[in-house]
């Protein structure tokens, strides 16, 4: 039984869910990010914020001020008329490196893989991935488009702790950590680039609908690497 | 006219309503954990009601003022001290310049709010004064108070005045059992018709991992899940779904084992199913729940916890009633 997409959802008193659907899918995507684009357009008296994820757009509410039912309605109706947009966003060269002591998982996940540390680092640089969607932390970038033969269950224990920029692989998604948090998915680089810096302008670099490519680098290029990226003054140009 | 902080407690932060508008891009609301104490606390020293104050949980802080201050103590029963002399708490007090202000032992509730005349004046980030230690933003340099620290505070108003008071019925702190009235939502049909009754019947106690992101409920019994082939892009445990957006109040079950519900430092997403949301008119109490608590989710409908929010509106207004005589 399938349900019918896409659908409003209530969570609680102050936030409904338009899915649509329960999969990770460009397509459904561009939905969702067209609907948030359509929804902060419509400026609805009562909507306080949206967020967009894989496939649903959360929207929180203060249905005080508004007629709950109405508002359903409102969103159903964008939701079903909502025409995706692809191919708006924008593209970025992130620098990378992999392995060793900046992606202490890479030998293991490649060796599960039944691959060499080598080829799991090409096929991780070699794909042009989209942005699907930024949270959890505050500029944490969720990828789509990883190579099957890189897919990998999350770790059994999470880690407490992993380091801020940190390229992790968790089941069939890979994405870009921005500062140091607990996690359960897999290290295999890292990057000096900060997706998340509160002193600079802008202070987040993706958004959904991007596309992202890896460019690997030597561990011995860290340094330099860092010095030009971390401290928020320099960031990847997007290449669009 | 600062305050220096001779000891910042166990966790004391700068708070004030929040920021809404960054949750798609991972920074959550924050701000008080419990509204309408810090609401109460504000209007009580004749602040506006979304002033910045100090959020302090267990234990407070020590805090030597340089200038005469009006003070008021509300949500957590932490009673509050002047030069070791006992003031109340839900109450204005005057402190005078050089007098310290510190705290008894916690005698009921977590979290307290020390609301000063003026307001703690820290710059804001991104519309907002509250703490984001997890994001290291907002607040004292975006982190807790530490010892020697001095907090600024803003110019204070006329209409500041000691011994006003909240009366005791208007003061809100949660029951025993504390109980969260939920409702059932979004992945509510992936668990077993058994485990959709075990979870509002058994009582659950609050976890040590209790803090400003989530609270942590154990000891009920694991929910099972029904069957399923997972979606493409979830992770292979049951309780995984595609990441999604976590909404304030959301009950996720990592492994179907312990709830936790996600609060105003909230994760704003990942890869766990959730149950359900915890209402907003009781997101305040949750704020107010410690380690041990026995806790028991009550299941109600949308119009119950509309009306749930309607009344803790009137509420407010009632305390903003008999802040004002």
């Amino acid at each position: 039984m399938s349900p019918n997409y896409p659908r409003v959802l209530p969570c609680g008193d102050s936030a409904l869910t338009i899915e649509f659907g329960n999969e990770i899918d460009a397509r459904l995507n561009e939905q969702v990010i067209e609907l948030d684009r359509e929804v902060r357009r419509a400026r609805l008296p009562g909507v306080i914020e949206t967020v967009p994820t894989y496939c649903s757009l959360l929207v929180h509410l203060d249905p005080v001020n508004s007629a709950h039912a109405d508002l359903i309605l409102t969103l159903s109706r964008l939701a079903r008329d909502v025409r995706p947009q692809p191919g708006k966003g924008r593209r970025w060269r992130v620098p990378v490196v992999y392995g060793g002591n900046f992606g202490e998982d890479l030998d293991a996940l490649a060796k599960a893989r039944g691959i060499s540390p080598e080829q799991a680092i090409e096929l991780h640089s070699e794909t042009t991935y989209r942005v699907f969607m930024v949270g959890f932390m505050p500029g944490f970038t969720y990828l789509g488009g990883l190579d099957p033969r890189l897919a990998t269950p999350r770790r059994g224990t999470p880690r407490r702790r992993i380091p801020g920029g940190s390229v992790a692989i968790g089941g069939g998604q890979t994405a870009i950590g921005s500062i140091p948090s607990p996690s359960g998915w897999h290290l295999i680089g890292r990057t000096p680039v900060r997706s998340f810096h509160p002193d600079r302008n802008p202070i987040f670099l993706f958004e959904p609908g991007d596309a992202v490519e890896f460019e690997p680098f030597p561990a011995e290029e860290w340094e330099r690497l860092e010095a030009q990226f971390a401290s928020g003054d320099a960031f990847p140009k997007s290449c669009a | 006219m600062p305050v220096k902080v001779i000891s910042p407690g166990l966790a004391t932060s700068v708070q004030d309503l929040g920021r809404p508008g960054y949750y798609h891009l991972g920074i959550p609301i924050s701000g008080g954990m419990d509204r309408l104490a810090l609401r109460s606390a504000n209007l009580l020293v004749g602040n506006a009601e979304g002033a910045a104050a100090l959020e302090t949980v267990f234990l407070g802080p020590e805090l030597e003022f340089t200038e005469d201050a009006i003070v008021a103590v509300a949500g957590a029963e932490l009673p509050p001290l002047v030069d070791g002399e006992p003031r109340e708490t839900w109450a204005s007090f005057k402190v005078k310049a050089g007098q310290r202000l510190s705290f008894n032992y916690l005698e009921a509730g977590a979290r307290a709010y020390i609301a000063v005349s003026g307001g703690i004046d820290v710059p804001p980030a991104l519309g907002s004064r509250s703490t984001y230690a997890l994001g290291a933003l907002g607040g004292l340099e975006g982190r807790n108070l530490q010892v020697g620290d001095v907090v600024a505070l803003g110019e204070s108003g006329n209409s500041v005045r000691e011994g006003r008071s909240v009366p005791g019925h208007l003061r809100r702190l949660p029951g025993t059992p504390a109980e969260l009235r939920a409702i059932p939502g979004l992945y509510w049909h992936r668990i077993t018709e058994e485990s959709k009754a075990s979870f509002f019947d058994d009582t659950w106690k609050v976890a040590s991992e209790a803090d400003r992101i989530g609270y942590r409920f154990q000891k009920g019994r694991s929910l099972n899940f029904n069957e399923r082939t997972q979606p493409f892009g979830a992770g292979s445990d049951p309780s995984n779904i595609v990441d999604s957006c976590y909404p304030y109040g959301s009950i996720q079950v990592p492994g179907g084992t312990e709830p936790i519900v996600l609060h105003r430092d909230a994760v704003s997403g990942g890869g766990y199913f959730m149950v359900g949301t915890v209402i907003s008119a009781d997101m305040d109490l949750i704020g107010q729940l410690q380690p041990n608590m026995d806790t028991k989710f009550v299941e109600v409908d949308l119009e119950t916890a509309l009306a749930a929010r309607r009344e803790r509106r009137n509420h407010l207004e009632r305390i903003r009633e008999s802040v004002k005589e």
